[in-house]
């Protein structure tokens, strides 16, 4: 039909499209299968691990500190490894330089660990109730289990490919540099400690920062609040544990995860750290993922409860 | 022919410590575009919190049939949410932030990028959703988060005041994508709001809620003539109006002449306008136009929060002569 002709002439310009204006682009309801309630931490830990990858400071650089200690131990491996660690020897040890790398190396692994827990772990959940995440994941069919179990497994992820991939990878290199078939066996088990030392490393520097993250509302504040009890109280502890002989050092971090090590790998190690008993040193690892997987159902059920995203 | 209600909420109380933010609201929801009125601190934001699921209530209440008290992740596949506060996630892109959320809502990922770029188009944000969200200006967040909102296909989307901080362009804009949702994409909508403009634009439904209590519900038309039958008219006449004023007075008609050439009379809504064009043939009068006078929704707002303040005010005063 066509329209009616006026005489009228046009005042205005002629309506342009609107930005609003609708693109269909074939629009039709969404009438496909959807994915299990059950399997949606796992869109949450992809989500964090692509987010922590993004740009050059989150992951990238202490992955890459991860990868310059595996590359200064591995080659100072090779190099030492036909000769005897007077150091360590002098002091009854009687083990070869080259075995010694390995949990020595986790020292700095740790503080590898510490520095992506500073560029993201500690202030997952923080961030979050920051920008508003709880109202995007709670308005959507996400259980706080699902966020939780998605974000710590995305930085369990993370953190184990820079603290357990570097101590396997310098364990494959010691296994690589066996003189005989028989050192070779004997050696074998290396991986399995490598691979223990560095699970528990992981375990702790996710879960713990994940759970300071759960304290504040702001990034910033998380993140201070986690860098303070780490360098500060965590120092203190370990430095009484080391004047009193006691196995308060296992409080901190690093000192529970350098101990743990070194007794897998049957070192005694006497350096400015405490070194503490196994046992304690597994208890204080364990407690500590505990206190931050709580730390963290507790803030986001807590959030969710009351209204998420904002006042109710 | 009556729409079904796709939200039925019957004595929902929800309290914070000793705040009762909703004090038994009960209602019977349906249309196309519904406008959830009251003003600030009236409980329109913690009742959609509570037909989501996401806070504990009392009472009872269903979406689309199923109970937000014990279905909450099931009305929440369902329905969309777009927020009053900003909810999004920095370090990411558009895209990403809509295809994530789709795929938390349960859609395979290829589907979930798909749609994303599709809601992102639709909301109008075409040429910019591969940019940080961080970066978006107040009314492009505001376009994401509608994004966000309905990019998992949601059968009824809940906005909280979607057009908060908007200029009035882009207020224009997000009113016009609103109007056009149900059409466009099947979908109902409960607007949240306390802009009446925004009410009377796009609403064919109205539920007004004060102090944590739903004061009306029905059509957006019958809250425009809540005085209670048609009696008022606007009258515009040929000339003279001040002639025909005199004879409607003459016959006990209550008038008002508002120009030269128009009157607002009160008749007897009983009898209705037929009384008007009896003395305007009596007294010699042209009528040009008889329009009901009904309110804008601003007018029967302030007048339904106005009543059921002076309610308040009477039940207090009340209250205190027992006391006494």
């Amino acid at each position: 039909m066509s329209a009616p002709e006026t005489n009228i002439t046009p005042t205005a310009p002629a309506p342009t499209r609107s930005t609003a204006a609708i693109y269909d682009l074939g629009y039709k309801r969404y009438v496909g299968n959807r994915v299990a309630a059950s399997a949606r931490w796992r869109v949450i830990m992809r989500n964090q691990l692509s987010t922590a990858w993004k740009g050059w400071w989150r992951l990238k650089f202490p992955l890459g500190t991860a990868l310059m200690i595996s590359l200064v131990a591995g080659a100072v491996m090779y190099v030492s490894s036909n000769k005897l660690f007077n150091a360590i020897a002098s002091k009854g040890m009687g083990l070869k330089f080259s075995d010694g790398i390995v949990p020595f190396s986790m020292t700095f692994f740790a503080r590898a660990g510490f520095i992506f827990s500073l560029t993201v772990g500690a202030s997952v959940i923080a961030s979050d109730a920051q920008s508003g995440g709880f109202t995007f994941y709670f308005a959507r069919p996400v259980r706080p289990i699902d966020y939780v179990l998605g974000k710590f497994a995305g930085l369990l992820l993370a953190t184990s490919l820079i603290m357990m991939a570097g101590p396997l990878f310098l364990a494959a290199e010691r296994l690589g540099l066996a003189e005989t078939t028989s050192e070779l066996i004997d050696l074998l088990p290396v991986l399995g400690k490598a691979a223990i030392a560095g699970l528990a490393g992981a375990l702790l520097y996710a879960a713990l920062p994940l759970g300071f993250s759960a304290l504040a509302n702001k990034r910033r504040t998380a993140l201070a609040l986690w860098a303070g009890a780490y360098l500060i109280a965590g120092s203190i502890c370990s430095g009484i544990g080391l004047l009193t002989n006691t196995p308060l050092g296992a409080l901190d971090p690093p000192t529970a995860i350098t101990s743990l090590t070194f007794h897998l790998f049957d070192v005694e190690w006497k350096g400015r750290s405490a070194m503490v008993p196994m046992p304690y040193a597994i208890g204080a690892i364990l407690m500590y993922v505990v206190i931050g997987l709580g730390l963290a159902w507790w803030r986001v059920n807590n959030s969710r409860s009351t209204g998420v995203g904002g006042a109710p | 022919m009556a729409l079904e209600p796709i939200i039925v909420v019957d004595n929902v109380r929800r309290h914070f410590g000793a705040i009762k933010a909703l004090q038994g609201v009960t209602a019977e929801i349906s249309g196309k575009i519904i406008g959830l009125l009251g003003p600030n601190g009236a409980g329109k934001s913690t009742l959609l919190k509570c037909l989501l699921g996401l806070v504990p209530f009392e009472g009872r209440a269903t979406v689309l049939g199923m109970s937000a008290a014990t279905d909450g992740a099931a009305i929440r596949v369902r329905v969309g949410y777009m927020p009053e506060q900003d909810l999004l996630l920095p370090n990411m892109s558009a895209v990403e932030l809509c295809a994530y959320a789709a795929e938390l809502s349960g859609l395979p990922r290829s589907e979930a990028v798909q749609r994303a770029h599709a809601a992102l188009y639709y909301a109008g944000l075409e040429e910019k959703r591969y940019q940080p969200v961080d970066t978006y200006s107040t009314g492009q967040k505001q376009r994401v988060k509608l994004a966000q909102a309905l990019v998992h296909d949601p059968e009824i989307l809940f906005l909280d005041e979607p057009t908060n901080g908007l200029d009035p362009k882009a207020r224009a804009e997000m009113l016009e994508l609103i109007s056009e949702m149900p059409g466009r994409r099947g979908c109902a909508i409960v607007l949240s709001t306390h802009l009446l403009g925004d009410v009377e634009r796009v609403c064919d439904q109205a539920v007004i809620m004060h102090r944590g209590a739903v004061k009306f519900s029905g059509t957006v038309a019958e809250l425009r003539q809540t005085r209670g039958g048609d009696s008022e008219y606007t009258v515009s006449v040929r000339d003279n109006a001040h002639d025909f004023a005199a004879a409607l007075t003459q016959a006990g008609l209550a008038n008002e002449v508002t120009s030269p050439v128009a009157l607002r009379v009160t008749v007897d809504p009983a009898i209705g306008p037929r009384q008007l064009f009896a003395l305007a043939a009596a007294a010699g009068a042209q009528l040009r136009s008889v329009e009901v006078q009904r309110d804008t929704v601003e007018a029967a707002f302030l007048r339904i929060i106005g009543a059921a303040n002076d309610d308040a005010t009477a039940q207090a005063n009340q209250a205190k002569a027992g006391a006494a």
